[in-house]
């Protein structure tokens, strides 16, 4: 069992870690690397990696291959088909759920230039005072829940 | 997880890539499901759901049945 102390040392650097992940997402509208997350938290690059496995633990964060950071719900690190824009930032969320959760999270009016999965027509969508606004559509989902962390990127 | 047009564009989507139809959702049940999720993320005491409150979430909107439950 770890000492108490540090426990507390790593919840601490969790948490920051995930505050400074998500402030830099959104002001930078792009995933920080590792080497920018060290920096920015004066602790070296293995506690670093380390705290983004226990991150990941939750789903909420993936990483890639090279330990660099894929997704951090609803944020995704490279391009998606779901980008949102709230007044002059943008993003691109995981999935219609997470570019939905993007404007959620922020609290802020936004839009999504999405499109139908089977044509790609055009929908796009607009958040505005906290209220969904746009076209009809249908929102599905291909794989049972208690599934979905089986492969994350498919579903 | 995508949008579709419609039932048809969904129905279309699943045999195209011979898949069985999974679970449907209005956009606005797509809308009210993001802001269960999301909306207390940047919360500093933000920690994941527990299986019992992710489902208690899904049954608030309305997702009921076997292909919601993350239990069992």
């Amino acid at each position: 069992m770890k000492p108490l102390s540090d426990a507390n040392s790593s919840d601490t650097l969790d948490t920051n870690l995930r505050q400074f992940i998500y402030r830099h997402f959104i002001r930078e509208g792009r995933a920080p690397a590792v080497a920018e997350m060290a920096a920015a938290l004066s602790s070296p690059v293995r506690k670093v990696r380390a705290a983004l496995e226990r991150l990941a633990q939750t789903h909420a964060f993936v990483l890639q291959v090279t330990g660099e950071l894929w997704r951090a719900a609803p944020f995704s690190a490279v391009p998606t088909a779901f980008p949102v824009r709230s007044g002059k930032r943008a993003w691109y969320g995981n999935c219609i759920w997470d570019a939905l959760g993007i404007p959620a999270m922020l609290h802020q009016n936004a839009q999504i230039d999405a499109s139908c999965g089977c044509c790609n027509y055009e929908m796009v969508l607009r958040v505005g005072e906290g209220r969904l606004l746009g076209p009809k559509g249908i929102v599905h989902i291909a794989v049972p829940a208690r599934h979905w962390y089986d492969d994350i990127v498919f579903t | 997880m995508l949008l579709f047009r419609s039932e048809q564009h969904v129905d279309r989507w699943c045999t195209q890539w011979n898949r069985p139809r999974g679970g449907t959702l209005t956009l606005n049940q797509g809308w009210r499901l993001a802001k269960e999720w999301y909306e207390d993320r940047l919360s500093p005491d933000w920690r994941p759901k527990t299986v019992a409150e992710a489902e208690a979430a899904f049954a608030r909107i309305g997702l009921v049945g076997e292909f919601w439950k993350l239990s069992g």
